[in-house]
Order: C-alpha cells, then structure tokens, then sequence
C-alpha cells in the first residue's frame, strides 16, 4: 500500500509522546520540511516547542517575509535571529563547496544552542527528510554533498534530537502536510536548500555575489510561475538560478562588457533522489535571459541552460 | 512477507525499501556484514548498488556477502553493483563500463521471464554505473540496452536475478511492477 499519511501522523503522535518531559527548540526555515515538522511536533510539545527562524543573510528575495506569512497561516509562534553578519562572515574566503556546507552547519548549531540555551531546551527538532542524510554519506555510502542538518552537527551536541520525517521523501512530506491542514501555498512550494543562496554562488561567497544571484533567482521563480499560471507548462519541481564566477565578453550599447555568467536550472522529480531537466519553451528561456541580462548589465553578460539529469549532475550545483 | 535489503552504499537503497514498503512487503536495511542468521527467515534477498567497484576488485570490501549467498538459497535480487556482485560470486567477471550511463537509457527485452512478465519490450530505465557485468556462466541474459549488454539476468537453475539498471528509482519505467514480480517469486 502506497504512503498512508493518516496512519504516519498518529504513529508519531504516539511516538512523540515520550518526549514530553522537555522543551523542545526548532530551526523553522519556512520551508516544506521544518514547517511540517513543527506542526507535527507541536501536537505533542504545545507550548513548549520553541520556533526559531535564522535569517542567514543567504536567504531569496523577500523570504524572510513569505516565512513570517507562512508561519502565521500554520499556527506558529517564531521567533527571528538575524544572523546573517555572522553567516556571511565565516564564509569569508571559503570558495570549497564542502567547507561552506560544513561552516554554515555549524553555524546553524552554534545560533541553535545559544537559543536553546534561552528557553532551557532540551530536545533539538529537525525538518531531515531521506534525503539529508542518505546524500550526507557515512560508512558504506559516499558523501556527495553534506546537508546543513546532518554534515553540521557536532559528536557531542548538548541536545538529544527529534527527527520525525527522517524516513521521508519530499513528495511524502506533502501528504503529510495535507494531512495535517498545512495551506497548500506553504507546502507546495519548491525545495530551498538550508545553506541557502551560498551554494548558488559558485566559489567564494560575497554580499554583492548574493545580491546577484538573488536578484536572478527571483526572475527565474517569476518567468517560470506566470509561464505555468498561463499554462504555457507545468511548473518544475524546483526551478532557480546560479551564478557562475566566470567572465566572458559582451557588447552592451556598442561597449565592451566583461561579466558574470548565470546558469538557469529548471528540474521535475517526485522525490529529489533522480531528476530530469525541465522541457521550459524557448519564449520563456528568451525572456528569463533578457531580464537577467538587462536588470544586471553591469554584472551579468551571459546566460545559459542548464540540461543535465541527475545523475550525472545534482540539481543544485555544489 | 518480508525482503532483507543488504546495504551496499547505493543513494537509492532506501528507495528499495519504499518500494518494497508500497508493495506491502515488510523489509529492513541491514549492512553487507550482516550475518546468516539475521536473514535466514527472510522470503527474499535484495543486494543494493554502491560505490564499491566491483570492476576494480573491490568487492573485497563487501566479502562477507559471499558466504550470505552461499547459505542464503531463497530468491536474491541484485542492483547495480548487487547485480555485479552475484556475477562475480557465480564465477562471472565485472570490468569498468566501455560506455558508462548516468541518467536514463533505454531497455530492450531480450526474454520476459519473472522479472519482467506483462511489461512492454521496450521502455525507459535509469541507471547509474561506472563498471557492468562481461562474462556470466551459468546465467541467461533478460535485458539489454543500447551501451550495455548485461543489464538484466537470471541464473538459470537457481531464483537470482540482477539488474544492472535502477527500479527502485522515481523516473525508472514499470520499476515497482519489476519489484511486485521479484515478490512473487518470493511467494512461490
């Protein structure tokens, strides 16, 4: 029998509790996963489930807003850190896209611990779905990339964690989530991975390269919704922009250019675990280039496509 | 029902066991040192991919799964570097891949059998490899694709069976129909 929801909540309704004895502290990104997972936990924590959203500095265009939105339409109280001088700060220099992964991680569980600290905590809560953890390798399977909620964390952490969905895909989170009465606005949104805009930067993360390809992920997110609200295709499973430092030569009103290139990436999945690339038309592909190219002109010359599946590629690009 | 999956490091084992799972076939993922007895009263065997190159000798690194498929006489399923693996315990041989695929390919037929009883002669797979299969006696060869020739066999007095190929993957074509038809083999 395919995934049944209704049976998955009021299993981990019974699982969780066994945790009541403590406080609980949650890292809520506003994304799919940590929301669902704290409205999962709630139902056993109540009051004392802490919500925590970290503004790294790495975060997309208006998405600090769209949380706080999003956070209110699913009953959460949550408290924001800005964080993001720290975020930006320790990634100074670091272009390796695995010690950017690592340092963010850690980063996240430094902020986590001081908070929990605040509100006596004993139990951490994490959004991890399969995913994470099966990509963050140990033992037999290799490490293709470290997610911030496994690869950060460090052997001794002073808080016992609490992963409900750590056995489930992205589409199962979904149903989850229905289940649970989440808007279909907040669940349905495309995945966003936890070191944020950092891994759209190729190389060495700096705040004008985030402007840069935060500015290019909105337009792709805005090209890509209004071609899928016109029908003109189906809306990918995620869709979003990368910058990639390397400069090539332009012409911009009969002068010389010499910027930025942005690689537009546009996948379906059911589950994040095998993708295709999107078949987005050309119109739509002309007008994203277009935006991009004339928003940015002294920043970005160029923009291509990105039509690798995974495997080989990844969907993100570090 | 229930089908042990033995971990060889593949980024879709647990893939294998939602599957198994959305057939309403109890499984657990054990490691490739697992011993005899933990799997002795399983109906079912499925071997996972890995990283481990079996092309390269390193099957050296997983050998405790050599005396499992000795005692083990129930069905076995292989993937990937499984499937490679039961070659090379069979006496086969597993060389890198003259043509490696990531991504989809396309799978042709050759002989139905268990594994591939009602499914279209032709349809899509993803696979994932760098090595394949090259010799392996005593076994008859299901399916092929355009780059490689080994991508699905079954021995052909005892129930093992390999794909070299991923059905346990979303974008894989009839993948669970090849899972229910390798748990119907292990109802028999």
């Amino acid at each position: 029998m395919p995934f049944n929801a209704s049976r998955f909540v009021a299993q981990k309704a019974e699982d969780m509790q066994k945790y009541a004895d403590g406080e609980a502290v949650i890292a809520t990104s506003g994304g799919v996963d940590s929301t669902v997972a704290a409205v999962l936990v709630k139902k056993a924590f109540g009051r004392k489930l802490h919500c925590v959203f970290v503004d790294t500095g790495l975060l997309r265009k208006g998405e600090a807003e769209t949380a706080k939105l999003n956070f209110r339409k699913c009953g959460l109280d949550v408290k924001i850190v800005d964080a993001s001088a720290r975020f930006l700060g320790g990634l100074k220099g670091v272009g390796d896209p695995e010690r950017k992964r690592k340092i963010i991680g850690e980063l996240f569980i430094r902020v986590f611990e001081e908070e929990a600290k605040a509100c006596k905590a004993k139990y951490l809560v994490q959004g991890t779905i399969a995913p994470d953890w099966i990509e963050s390798g140990s033992g037999m399977r290799d490490n293709i990339k470290s997610h911030h909620n496994v690869g950060g964390l460090p052997k001794e952490m002073g808080l016992l964690l609490i992963e409900p969905l750590r056995d489930l895909y992205k589409d199962e989170v979904r149903l989850v989530a229905k289940e649970l009465g989440v808007p279909s606005e907040v669940f349905s949104r495309q995945p966003f991975p936890g070191p944020g805009l950092a891994i759209r930067v190729m190389g060495e993360v700096t705040k004008e390269r985030v402007d840069i390809v935060r500015e290019a992920c909105a337009i792709v997110e805005e090209e890509l919704e209004a071609a899928a609200k016109a029908r003109k295709m189906e809306i990918p499973w995620q869709y979003f922009a990368v910058l990639l430092p390397v400069k090539s030569v332009g012409v911009q009103g009969d002068v010389r250019a010499y910027g930025y290139t942005i690689a537009v990436r546009a996948v379906d999945a059911a589950d994040g675990m095998t993708a295709n690339y999107s078949a987005v038309p050309h119109e739509i592909l002309h007008k994203i280039s277009l935006r991009i190219t004339n928003a940015m002109k002294d920043k970005v010359n160029r923009v291509v496509f990105d039509v690798t599946n995974k495997p080989p590629a990844t969907i993100e690009w570090e | 029902m229930r089908v042990a999956v033995i971990d060889l490091g593949s980024q879709w084992t647990h893939r294998i066991w939602r599957t198994l799972r959305d057939l309403d076939c109890e499984s657990e993922i054990l490691p490739p040192d697992v011993s005899f007895s933990k799997v002795a009263d399983a109906d079912g065997l499925v071997l996972s991919g890995g990283a481990v190159r079996m092309g390269k000798g390193e099957d050296s690194k997983v050998s405790k799964c050599h005396a499992l498929l000795d005692e083990f006489k129930k069905p076995v399923f292989g993937v990937c570097a499984g499937q490679q693996f039961i070659a090379l315990h069979y006496g086969g041989s597993v060389a890198p891949a003259k043509m490696p695929e990531y991504g989809n390919t396309e799978l042709t037929i050759i002989e139905p059998d268990d594994l591939f009883a009602g499914l279209p002669r032709k349809f899509t797979v993803w696979a994932s490899h760098n090595d394949e299969v090259t010799k392996a006696p005593g076994f008859e060869l299901l399916a092929s694709s355009p780059d490689c020739k080994w991508h699905a066999f079954k021995h052909a007095k005892k129930p093992l069976y390999g794909t070299l190929f991923h059905p346990e993957v979303a974008h894989s074509q009839h993948g669970e129909e090849i899972y229910a038809n390798f748990v119907k083999v292990c109802r028999r």
